[in-house]
Parts: C-alpha cells; structure tokens; sequence
C-alpha cells in the first residue's frame, strides 16, 4: 500500500482509532475495568494476525484467535460473572435465539438469484447481525452483557452451523475459517455493536418511562442512582475529582438495565 | 407489577405490528414482487428462482439501466458520466432522478489522455492484487447449464481469466483466493470477510470480489468491445459503508481508465445497499462480470479486457504520479474520496456519539458534564501519579482534604453494602 495517497492513510488511520476507541469505551461497560479493555484490545490486534488450525476435522479448521478466541473467551468469562443462574440461562437462549434468527434473515430471506446480496438484500449482515443480538438480548433479558454474549456465541453457531452444511455437502476443498477477519470479523463487531445498541435501546426506553423505576428494588441498586448525601450540602455539579469519577462508573454499574 | 407487564407485552406487540406496517409500506414496493413467504422455507424455489429484473428509467421513462434489486437512494454513473439516483420503485419499474453529470467521473476521464495511456503503458513496475469470489457457486446457464453450482460455479474459471490475464500482461502479482463461501446467501458476506482479510494481510494494493449479475436479460451486458464479443461489467459501490466515498472515487477512476482502454467495456457503477466488505480497504471493488444468462465465454473475455485496465489504476503503473506539463484537474489523485470519507466518518462518529450522550445524561448539561468528565477519565490511567502529585500540591491538615476523604469513605460504605447485596 505504498502508493496511497494521503487521503486514504488518514481515512484509515481514523477509522482504525475510532473503531478501537468505540470497542474500548463498548467493551469498558462490561465487567471490565479501563486497562481490562484496553488489554482486550490489545488480545483482538495481536491475535488476528494468529489462526489455529484444528486438526482431524472432516473438512480443515481453523480458528483466529482475535476473532473468535478472545471474543469467545470474554463473553464465556462475562457468563461466569453473571449473578444469577436465570442470568446465565437468559443469556444461553438468546445467544441460541440470535443464532437462529441471523440465520433465518441472512440465510433464508437474504439469499436467492438477486445480486449483489440476495432478495431482500436491505441491510449487510455485519450490521445484521448486531441489531437482531441486541434486540433479542434486550427483550430477554435487557442487558448489555447479554447482548455481547448474544451477538458473539450467536454469530459463532451460525458459523458452526455453516460448518456441519459443509461437511454434508462435502466440501473438502475448502478450509472454513472462524473469525478470520480478526478485529475486524463480524464475531466482534457484532458484540461491540450489540453492546452500544442495548445500551441505547435501553437508556431510550428508559427515557420514555420518565426514568429509571425504583419501586421493589434493592435499596443498594438505588444508592448508585441517586447520589448519597450524607449531610452533606447541596453538591456542586462540576465532576471535582477521581472519588465523584468513580462515584460515576459505580452509578452506571448499579444501572438496573445492566444486570 | 401486573400492570406494568402489560405494558411492556403491549409495546412489544406494538412494535411488531409497526415493524409489521412498514414492512409492508416501505419493502413490499421495494422488493420482488414474485415473493412467497413460504418459500422461505423451501431451499428449491429460492436458489432456482428465476431473476426478474427492475428497469431503471429517468424522468423521461427511457430505460437507463436494469437491476435485480434496487431500492430507494441508489445510485447510478453510467460510462457516459449521467449520475442518477432512484427515487421512486414500482413492482417492476423504477424511477431515477438525474442529478446531472458527474463532475469527478468527467475530470478523471478528461485527465486520462493519450499520453498518459502510453505512458502508463511503457512503465511497468510490480505489485499485488487481491482476487477472491464470495458467491461461490455462481454460474452461466449457457455454458455451465445452470446458474447455481455449490462450490464450483463457473465463477472460478472466470476469476482464473482475470488473474491470468493481470499475471501475462503486467507484472503485477495477483493473489487469488478460491476458497468457497457458501451457500449463496447475504451472509456469504460474513464468511468472505475472512478471506478478504487474510488477502489483506499480504498487502495487496485493492481487493476484487468478482461476481456475476442476476438479471435475465443477457442483451443487457451484450457488447462488442475491442473486437472481441463480450460481456459488459458492472463495477458495485456499497452504501452501507464509512468509507464509500473512497471506494466510489476508486470506482470512478477504475470506470474511466478501463473505458479509454477498451471503450464501453465497463458499463456502469451501481451504489447499492450492503457494504460488501468495502469497509476494509479504500479499494475494494465489486464487479459483475456479465450476468447468468450470458455465456461464460462472454463473461472471461469481458474480465479479460477490464484486467488490462487494473494495473495502471492501482498505480502499479501508473499515470497517477505528475506528469510535467499535465495541468488539467486532478481529482481524487491525492485521495478526494479520502478525505470525504474522513468526514462521512467523524461526522456519524460525533452524530451518534452526540446523540448517545443526549439520551443517556437526558440533558445538555448532563452532556458538558459528561465530556468534561471524559479527560479526567483517561488520566485514571495515570492514577497513581496524579495523586502523588495532588498530595505533593496540598499539604496535609486542609479541611477540604479530610472531608473529601470523609465523603470518601460514606461513598465506599455505600458500594460495599450494595455489592454485598449484588453479588449472589
């Protein structure tokens, strides 16, 4: 790419640092402290460039680390971390609702002689993919941890699932790839998507039932959304410093909407 | 409780219903009309379907040019230059606005000289190009006997008549990827991106995705160019991408030079929706070779000749460096397309990310607060040494400091407690 010109570096150049800075702050929303995102970052870079073959499978294998691995890892870790087993559980059958549903639209109604997409062809499905995570994790379990974990092992099956259709068909000249594309496959972006989109479905939805509800909710949950006194006087606006920052991130955490 | 769940079943039913209504208004105009809904389900009628194309017309209601799919805000450059957008898509029938002619297309077709052409021509010099198909199984009815043949259309032996004649015709190294992405679906898109990516990753200067058209009339692409009988090409933008003004600049260069070298042999740039893995590189192109009902032959003499083309526009060998005395404009050589892609992009980034903080603080001044609150949150990476620093400034024994540490310490009682609740 020596002879690009100048216009061209600079695009891409941006678009890189906007799409990392986008991950960094999605990604900084999960159980996940600044630096640990930051190093997840790091995991998705370094490891797109490394793919894992898997041996003794019927037609060859291979994994990315980056693009699939890491993604893969944290949305397993986030499961672990999720408080309760019916959290788990909702997570599990959106991840499994989301497989089934990108499949249906860009499989079954995305498909057909049309070029260049297919019938129905309205939106690509690297947008696809995201939009149908979050609004099946929302409606599952409005949460943004779910919408990752859904987009992730949701685009996973669907890679899974197109592995078994080649295996069927036979199709041993080919090397199936999963989460080639590195930072940039459709395993990630669909999870750092569906995190911004949960999150802006639910703040929306949030704003148009005239704020958070409070009634029945534990009054710890509560206490990270209005801001403790403690007689205090009538605090003044202005962030002053990192203890009224981290009063901050505690509030996002205790939002309701998270867990 | 009980009302309030009622509420949330209300607006979901609500929201599919809307979803429901404008599917109906908005797509069922914009789609095929020959739609069955339980074909869905039922793999034959999908991959057999036989193509209906839409007519694009202009205001006038000639005929500009025929497309499988189209929908509303595509837009058309045809090689003459007409730019056109659709505005309007009946059953059958769309129509297009002209906006004119395309200044940019114009400037680079005044800019290609004759000169130049022969000057591209003497100096060769090598480079890489990335080659790759992501319907796999596309095919020529005349030739292969049917349009579709899962993992071995005869796509490929058009792909190999491109690569084959970019590799004896310049010494630019090629790079072709024959891995299959089936079945042919919009998520083929997913699985080429691997493939595009791992093109990338040995550098190539542009990436090419070479398809086939679905529209049954083989007249369409038909032509006579250079003496040989070919297939025309369609060069495919899409829109659903940051970038897309880079690549429809890279197309509008690719148009232009390969139709002073073999004139008419590309037929037009159609901006379509999707983002074909387009967002990845700046020159990333789509191309149509021809289309079903044409014979296969056509369609690898019809790459053949665009293959000419690509050497010089990729810079490989390239007119795109100055040459003395050549004082006409020069659009888009220093990346004009770039630049504009650069604003697409800081621009939906300030647009959303705006919007995000509007709804999530619910005020402007939740917003300032917010952005302010921005800078601080990076020096936490410093954290430590920012504090060290505060320490050094304020000596202990200020009020402000004990009760900030205070107020400190009532915080963290507070978060104990709730992550004690929390973590079960």
């Amino acid at each position: 790419m020596d002879r690009f010109p100048l216009g061209l570096i600079v695009l891409i150049v941006v678009s890189l640092l906007i799409f990392f800075g986008i991950a960094q702050r999605a990604l900084d929303r999960m159980r996940l402290s600044d630096k640990g995102a930051l190093a997840v970052i790091l995991a998705l870079i370094v490891g797109s460039f490394i793919n894992i073959p898997i041996p003794g499978t019927p037609v060859p294998l291979e994994i990315n680390l980056g693009g699939a691995l890491v993604p893969v890892g944290l949305a397993v870790y986030l499961l672990t971390k999720a408080g309760t087993g019916k959290e788990v559980t909702r997570a599990l059958i959106a991840s499994g609702v989301t497989a089934v549903v990108i499949w249906f639209i860009g499989s079954r109604i995305m498909t057909g002689l049309p070029e260049p997409a297919g019938r129905f062809g309205f939106i690509d499905t690297l947008y696809l993919f995201p939009i149908v995570a979050a609004l099946v994790a929302y409606i599952a379990g409005r949460s943004r941890r779910s919408a990752f974990i859904g987009a992730t092992l949701g685009v996973l099956l669907a890679d899974i699932a197109n592995y078994f259709y080649l295996v069927q068909n036979n199709a041993t000249n080919t090397t199936k790839s999963i989460g080639g594309a590195g930072a940039f496959d459709s395993i990630v972006i669909s999870g750092i998507l569906a995190i911004l989109l949960a999150d802006l479905i639910g703040e929306a939805r949030e704003r148009l039932q005239g704020g958070p509800t409070s009634e029945g909710k534990p009054d710890a949950l509560l206490a990270g959304l209005r801001k403790p006194e403690f007689g205090r006087k009538k605090r003044d606006d202005k962030p002053r410093d990192d203890k009224e920052m981290r009063r901050k991130s505690e509030r996002e955490e205790a939002d309701p909407f998270e867990d | 409780m009980k009302t309030k769940q009622f509420f949330i079943v209300l607006s979901i039913l609500m929201m599919f219903a809307g979803v429901g209504v404008v599917g109906y208004l908005g797509l069922s105009e914009a789609v095929l009309p020959a739609w069955n809904p339980a074909s869905v389900l039922s793999n034959d009628d999908v991959d057999h379907m036989v193509g209906k194309a839409i007519s694009i017309v202009d205001a006038k209601g000639s005929v500009i040019s025929q497309a499988c799919r189209v929908s509303v805000g595509d837009e058309i450059i045809n090689h003459k230059g007409d730019y056109y957008r659709v505005i309007k898509v009946d059953k059958n029938r769309a129509v297009a606005k002209s906006l004119g002619k395309d200044k940019e297309f114009l400037a680079w077709n005044e800019y290609l000289t004759d000169e130049r052409l022969a000057m591209a021509a003497a100096n060769r010099q090598g480079g890489t190009v990335g080659v790759y198909h992501t319907h796999t199984d596309e095919a020529y009815v005349p030739s292969d006997g049917k349009e579709s043949i899962p993992f071995k259309g005869g796509i490929y032996d058009v792909g190999r008549s491109l690569v084959n004649r970019l590799e004896q015709k310049s010494a630019t190294r090629v790079l072709y990827d024959e891995t299959p992405h089936d079945p042919h679906d919009n998520a083929a898109y997913q699985r080429s991106r691997r493939t595009a990516m791992k093109l990338m990753q040995q550098n190539p200067v542009a990436l090419i995705d070479v398809h086939r058209d679905g529209i049954p009339d083989p007249g369409y692409y038909r032509a006579t160019v250079s003496e040989n009988k070919v297939s025309q090409l369609r060069l495919v933008v899409g829109r659903q991408n940051p970038n897309m003004e880079a690549n429809k600049d890279f197309a509008r260069r690719m148009m232009a030079y390969a139709n002073k070298v073999h004139p008419n042999i590309v037929k037009e740039i159609f901006m379509a929706k999707g983002n074909y893995n387009q967002d990845l590189m700046p020159t990333a192109i789509l191309i149509e070779a021809g289309t079903h009902t044409n014979t296969k032959g056509e369609a690898e003499r019809g790459v053949a000749l665009f293959a000419d083309a690509v050497p010089v526009v990729l810079g490989i060998e390239g007119p795109q460096r100055q040459v003395p005395g050549g004082g006409i404009t020069q659009p888009g050589a220093d990346g004009g397309g770039g630049w504009r892609a650069v604003g697409w992009i800081l621009g939906l980034t300030l647009l959303l990310g705006g919007g995000f903080l509007f709804l999530s603080t619910g005020s402007l001044k939740g917003v300032a607060d917010r952005l302010s609150g921005l800078g601080k949150e990076f020096t936490n990476y410093l954290g430590p040494i920012h504090k060290i620093r505060q320490r050094a400034k304020k000596p202990g024994g200020d009020t402000k400091v004990k009760k900030k540490a205070c107020d400190n310490t009532a915080d963290r009682a507070v978060i104990d407690q709730r992550d004690e609740v929390t973590e079960d």
